[in-house]
């Protein structure tokens, strides 16, 4: 943590721009690369496969999945009940036909018969009571275009409905029934409750039911949503029109699918959203009218309802609160319907934040980690290496091993290469001293040498001086001119007479026995034309200095 | 170096828990809960709870995140045939509810461990605003597993509008409808009257019975065994016997409620609630219909020591969720639908009695507040029982619920029987006195003997 908290941030920004940037440093950078690299690979394919979408995204998701699933259901479930409906037409119009013809009568007989249309329900009561048992309904009718009492200020018409009670599962077999409409013998001959709202004729405000719903050739109707008079209740109907010989519609019969089985038989459960609210919803001249799967939606009054596109988004504001989803247009029988998937906005509100937070979290998780796991690589692998080449810099022997393959082999390496260059260096140290000493000796004997020929020289101008008084010059030249006649030994002899050195440095530098040297002093001598040691250094003194005048000015 | 990698993982963690807590101990908006209901209160006709709950919904329930999905409005014989299905898993059968009102019998069925102890959730001090007798019957063990929402007594109930066009031919008056004995002559006289019509369906034998040997005292259930071989239960049974054979009393299946639309009876014993099955019209066979009033009077007595009457009703029960936000929406919810003014709201919209105190007194205070003549008809005849009526509660043992629907079986069975040879005998030109005499004895000795087995 301190190496990035440290607040000497521009220092080392300097330092880094000198391109001194730390291995412990680099190390981390290029983790962290590596990890975001790779986050950010795994994002790209999550989100390429749409895993990784923004929770709206995700819920609305979802919901699309669950429409399709909820929506095929509703569409096969009143196929189902239409086909039932249909059978059912087709099994009372057979029926229909064999009362009249047996009891000798057209269908027109019947208005005001009060017995023969009590009998006819009780010819036809077998066939509603099984269709009953094998349609998924509520409940289920036939009404007939008569009554028995065609003088009623209201239109009656007569017919069977029977309804569940007590409807507590959407398996409805062995469910007490009751009649809901009939009539009285029907109840008694069948042994059957009235239902608390029984009537024996039906009204048809509760449901629209007339001949030209049919003039189109419509194979069924599915109607809108309506309240069963007399009850809490509200309910769809999937009816089919009833023919007599002539082809003429004389009534209807289906089946009633009602609120409260539509929520038994439409449940729509998601592990990961709960409990949706499914609808079907149809709308005539503006009014909606819907089917909830949720009791406390269906107990909302229609005509409040608003629903309204947000955002590719299907919204059903029921005013005092409002659901979101997603909406799928059908056609059932020959009406468009529209089936809807929902969540409450609070709900769904709620879902999308909190996705927002979890995405949030899980990022700043993984950077925790990845930062977490940085400090760890580097205290784990960087810090040894730096220690390690801090023991080698202070020429530990014996340092820990890292048990990096790698970087041991390295460092023993080094170690190595180190002792044979430690050791060179030694010899060198050692050449290097042997050398200076030797330096210094050469030094001080030039120095040595240096002061003699200074004393020499001194002693040369001195003579010269001398000589310039003393000397004469025929012996000089006499000198001169016979020096060529010494052989090479005189000669030497005379040069290192000339260089200062006495008879005894000369006999040893030659190595030649004193009296030999005499010898040579004596031939020497003679052939030069000297008398004396003096006259014989002076002379030569002389030509020395002659010598170097001649060299420095040619 | 370690104490900061420490600290991360920490935090880290912390995060990560923190996340997978989201659920509160609370329901909310954001995270809401639904519980499923399955209710008596208005089967088949218009539901007073639902209304509440509805309402519910859009106030309190939707500032929680709590909807009360209403799946089921039956009976309840129903929600206990329901309730075995659930808890037994049956093919078919519906998940358990999450509440559901039912008698105490179904403690049983659900399981007491399954069920929410209500006393947990409700302090002392909310306990003791209930009707204590109430609370008492909701109490298994130490726990208050069934918390009551609404009672009911039983009453007598007459279509008004037949009964004064008979009491104008016949002289008879309300006054007659005091006493069972009363009741009974009336019966027979109606029959005579209308033709062969019953008079009056009762709704529970059982009670019936049960309020008839109190009248004597003695109790008609002893050790789990009904008395029949009292001599009290001849008293009780004689009377009714004659009414029935001679056909002044409704024998068949079903609800008098009913049977008032057709004018096959018109008058009832039973539940308070009955008001609100109560048709406000009689449909005749030509469709032809006919406005009728509805009155209610006090249950009948049997003798003029001691009158009694039953209460009944039973619960709200929920069942125990390992999810404490469904246990605390369920207790909301409880507490809401008790409070004095929504109780009260639900209650007289139903034909039923106020759990507390605070409420049965503000009900009492003015029946005027009571806008429906018959509903207002059933509390004044509920008025006149609280100042002279013992109030019973049913005896609880085992079998209980086996036993009074044998019972309520065989006397309609054995009644049935023997009104059918009445009927037969009379037809051959036998004494209908003697005949009367025989089939009475007749018919308690075969009862004994039903009931002996």
């Amino acid at each position: 943590m301190k190496l990035f908290l440290k607040s000497d941030l521009p220092h080392q920004i300097q330092h880094i721009k000198n391109g001194g940037i730390s291995i412990r440093r680099r190390f981390i950078f290029y983790i962290i690369s590596a990890i975001v690299l790779v986050l950010s690979l795994i994002l790209l394919l999550l989100n390429l496969f749409g895993i990784m979408n923004p929770a709206s995204a995700q819920v609305m998701g979802v919901l699309d999945t669950q429409l399709l699933s909820f929506a095929d259901k509703i569409e096969r479930d009143y196929d189902k009940a239409a086909a039932h409906a249909i059978s059912f037409s087709d099994q009372l119009e057979t029926e229909i036909q064999n009362y009249l013809t047996e009891n000798n009568l057209d269908f027109a007989d019947l208005k005001n018969d009060a017995a023969a249309l009590s009998a006819l329900q009780g010819a036809l009561y077998d066939i509603i009571y099984l269709n009953m048992q094998l349609a998924p309904s509520s409940g289920t009718f036939y009404i007939l275009n008569t009554t028995v009492n065609s003088r009623s200020e209201v239109p009656l018409y007569n017919g069977i409905y029977l309804r569940y009670i007590n409807l507590y599962s959407e398996s409805t077999v062995n469910h007490d029934i009751a009649l809901y409409r009939g009539s009285f013998s029907t109840a008694k001959e069948g042994n059957i409750t009235f239902h608390s709202g029984w009537s024996n004729e039906m009204r048809t405000d509760f449901f629209d039911v007339c001949e030209s719903s049919f003039a189109d050739g419509k194979h069924y109707i599915l109607s809108s949503t309506v309240q069963i008079p007399g009850t809490w209740e509200r309910a769809r109907y999937v009816y089919v029109p009833i023919r007599d010989q002539r082809d003429d519609i004389i009534g209807v019969c289906g089946f009633e699918i009602n609120d409260m089985f539509f929520q038994l038989s439409k449940k729509t459960n998601d592990d990961t959203l709960g409990q949706l609210i499914g609808a079907l919803v149809d709308e005539k001249q503006g009014v909606f009218s819907c089917q909830f799967n949720s009791g406390h939606y269906n107990a909302i009054d229609a005509g409040k309802i608003q629903i309204t596109e947000k955002n590719g988004n299907t919204v059903f504001d029921f005013s005092t609160e409002a659901c979101i989803g997603k909406t799928k247009s059908v056609r059932l029988g020959e009406d468009m319907f529209t089936i809807a998937l929902l969540l409450p906005e609070a709900q769904f509100n709620a879902m999308v934040q909190n996705g927002q937070i979890k995405t949030v979290g899980i990022i700043f998780a993984v950077m925790l980690i990845m930062f977490a796991y940085c400090l760890f690589m580097s205290r784990k692998y960087v810090a040894p290496i730096l220690r390690k080449i801090e023991q080698i810099k202070d020429s530990e022997n014996d340092s820990e091993q890292l048990n990096i393959r790698e970087f041991d082999d390295l460092f023993d390496y080094i170690e190595t290469k180190s002792s044979v260059m430690e050791e060179q260096l030694q010899s060198l140290k050692a050449a290097k001293q042997a050398a200076e000493e030797e330096a210094a000796r050469a030094r001080e004997s030039y120095q040595k040498a240096l002061e003699e020929y200074e004393l020499a020289r001194n002693e040369i101008l001195h003579l010269s001086e001398e000589s310039k008084t003393e000397i004469v010059l025929e012996d000089y030249e006499y000198f001169l001119c016979n020096l060529k006649t010494l052989t090479p030994r005189e000669m030497r002899i005379y040069e290192l007479y000339a260089e200062g050195k006495t008879t005894a440095e000369i006999s040893a530098i030659i190595g030649i026995k004193e009296n030999t040297m005499k010898y040579h002093n004596k031939n020497i001598y003679s052939k030069l034309g000297v008398s004396s040691r003096k006259q014989f250094l002076r002379l030569a003194a002389l030509k020395q200095i002659q010598d170097k005048k001649e060299t420095l000015n040619p | 170096m370690k104490k900061t990698l420490a600290f991360l993982l920490t935090l880290t963690l912390l995060m990560t828990v923190l996340s997978g807590c989201s659920h509160q101990q609370m329901p909310s908006p954001a995270d809401p809960v639904t519980l499923n209901i399955w209710h008596v209160y208005g089967s088949q006709t218009i539901s007073p709870l639902n209304t509440l709950i509805d309402e519910f919904n859009r106030s309190v329930g939707r500032e929680h995140g709590i909807t009360i999905n209403v799946v089921s409005v039956t009976s309840s014989s129903a929600i206990d045939e329901a309730l075995s299905a659930s808890a037994n898993n049956e093919p078919g059968a519906e998940a358990m509810p999450d509440l559901f009102t039912a008698y105490p019998r179904v403690a049983e069925i659900v399981g007491k461990e399954n069920l929410l102890p209500w006393d947990d959730y409700f302090s002392e001090n909310e306990l003791s605003a209930f009707h204590a007798e109430f609370l008492t019957e909701g109490y298994f063990g130490n726990q208050l597993l069934m918390l009551p929402v609404a009672k009911s007594a039983e009453a007598f109930f007459l279509n008004q509008t037949l009964f004064d066009r008979f009491c104008a031919d016949t002289g008879i008056t309300s006054d007659a409808l005091a006493s069972f004995d009363g009741v009974f002559q009336t019966a027979r006289t109606y029959y005579d009257w209308s033709d062969g019509q019953s008079f009056l369906q009762i709704n529970d034998f059982y009670h019936y019975a049960y309020l008839g040997m109190k009248a004597y005292g003695v109790e008609l259930v002893r050790g789990g065994t009904l008395q029949l071989d009292e001599e009290a239960f001849q008293s009780v049974w004689n009377p009714l016997a004659e009414a029935a054979i001679y056909g002044g009393i409704c024998l068949d299946e079903g609800y008098a409620a009913a049977r008032w639309k057709t004018a096959e009876v018109i008058a009832n014993t039973g539940s308070t609630a009955d008001v609100l099955y109560q048709p406000s019209e009689i449909i005749y066979p030509d469709n032809t219909t006919e406005a009728i009033e509805a009155a209610a009077y006090p249950y009948p007595t049997f003798t003029d020591e001691e009158s009694g009457v039953i209460y009944r009703g039973g619960g709200l029960f929920a069942m125990k969720s390992n999810d404490e936000r469904r246990n605390q929406a369920a207790v909301i919810f409880a507490k809401w639908l008790t409070e004095k003014e929504h109780n009260l709201a639900f209650v007289t919209n139903a034909g039923y009695l106020p759990v507390t105190d605070q409420a049965f007194d503000a009900l009492f205070s003015d029946l005027n507040q009571i806008e429906k003549e018959n509903y207002r008809s059933v509390y004044a005849a509920v008025e006149t029982m609280l100042d002279s009526y013992t109030f019973y509660a049913l005896p609880l043992y085992d079998g209980a619920s086996e036993a009074q629907l044998d019972f309520e079986a065989n006397v309609k069975a054995v009644l049935k029987s023997a009104r059918n040879q009445y009927v037969k005998r009379i037809g051959n030109g036998e004494d209908p006195e003697t005949v009367m005499e025989v089939l009475i004895a007749a018919s308690l000795t075969e009862l004994r003997s039903l009931s002996g087995k």
